[in-house]
C-alpha cells in the first residue's frame, strides 16, 4: 500500500512537470509560432524635448523628430506588425513575454495587422 | 501491469486540469478614419480596484513617445520591462489590429478591465480611449472607443 502511494505521488509530479511545457512546446511548433520580437528599445538615448502648442488638455499627441531625416514612424515596418531584431541589436531572438500573472504558458503572440 | 498503467491513468487525470489555467484570446482592435499618422497603443490590464496588473500589448516601438499614453505611462512609469516581448509597430488609420494571446483564465470573470490608451502624431492623446471588463459573457462584443478606435472586441 505504502509502495503504492509513493508511486502514486512520484507520478503525479512528474506528469504534472512534463506535460505544460511538453503542451505548449508542441502547439507553438504545431502553429508556427511568431518570428522574432524585439523591442527596439532606446536605453541611454537622450529623449528629444517636445513641443507642445498648448497645456495638458489641449496638448497635442506624438511629434516626430526633425533631425537627420529621423521620423515617428516606427523602425517595424513589417506587414505583419511585428517589431524584428534591428541590425545593430543582438541577434538573440525573441524573448517570450512577461511571465506574471496574466499570461499563461508564456507562447510568444501572434500579431496581425490588416 | 495493470496496476501500474492504471496508477498512470490516475496520475495524468490528476495533472490534466493545470492545462485549463490559460486560454488563447484573441484582440481585434479596428481604427477609425481619423486621419492623421499611425497610432501608438498601450494595451493592459487593471484589477477590480483600478490597480494595474500587467501589459498586453504595445503597438509602437519609440519609447519616447509612451509618455503620451499616459495613464499606462503613470502605472508603469514606461518600465521597458512591462512590453518586453509585446511590442509591435504602430497602427494606421483605419487598419486592423489582431493579437492573440495566452491569457489566465483568472483575469476573466474577476473584476479586471482591459484598457486601451491611444495617441497620435499631431493630433489629441487619448488615455484610457476604451475599458472593456473581462468576462466570459462579454467575448465577441465590439466596444467602441472614445477617439481614434471604432471597436475593440476579444474572442477566447
Amino acid at each position: 500500500m505504502r509502495k503504492t502511494l509513493t508511486l502514486l505521488v512520484a507520478s503525479t509530479a512528474l506528469t504534472a512537470a512534463i506535460v505544460p511545457p511538453a503542451w505548449s512546446a508542441l502547439r507553438a511548433s504545431a502553429d508556427g509560432g511568431v518570428g522574432a520580437l524585439a523591442v527596439d528599445r532606446e536605453d541611454g538615448v537622450d529623449t528629444l524635448p517636445l513641443v507642445l502648442a498648448s497645456d495638458d488638455d489641449d496638448r497635442r499627441g506624438l511629434r516626430s523628430s526633425r533631425d537627420g531625416g529621423d521620423d515617428d514612424d516606427d523602425d517595424c515596418d513589417d506587414d505583419d506588425g511585428v517589431c524584428r531584431a534591428s541590425a545593430g541589436s543582438p541577434a538573440t531572438g525573441t524573448p517570450a513575454p512577461p511571465r506574471d500573472r496574466i499570461f499563461g504558458n508564456g507562447a510568444p503572440p501572434k500579431v496581425q495587422v490588416n | 501491469m495493470k496496476s501500474p498503467l492504471a496508477t498512470l491513468a490516475l496520475t495524468t487525470a490528476l495533472a490534466l486540469p493545470g492545462l485549463a489555467m490559460a486560454r488563447p484570446v484573441t484582440l481585434t482592435t479596428t481604427l477609425n478614419d481619423y486621419g492623421g499618422d499611425g497610432a501608438y497603443l498601450a494595451l493592459y490590464v487593471t484589477d477590480a480596484s483600478g490597480a494595474y496588473v500587467g501589459s498586453l500589448w504595445m503597438a509602437g516601438a519609440k519609447s519616447r513617445y509612451y509618455e503620451h499614453l499616459s495613464d499606462w505611462y503613470r502605472a508603469t512609469g514606461g518600465d521597458p520591462v512591462q512590453i518586453n516581448g509585446i511590442t509591435g509597430a504602430s497602427v494606421g488609420a483605419g487598419r486592423t489590429l489582431e493579437i492573440t494571446l495566452d491569457l489566465a483564465d483568472a483575469l476573466f470573470d474577476a473584476g479586471c478591465t482591459l484598457h486601451i490608451d491611444a495617441a497620435v502624431e499631431d493630433m489629441r492623446d487619448s488615455p484610457n480611449e476604451v475599458a472593456v471588463p473581462l468576462t466570459t459573457e462579454g467575448a465577441g462584443r465590439p466596444m467602441r472607443g472614445r477617439r481614434y478606435v471604432a471597436s475593440l472586441r476579444y474572442d477566447m
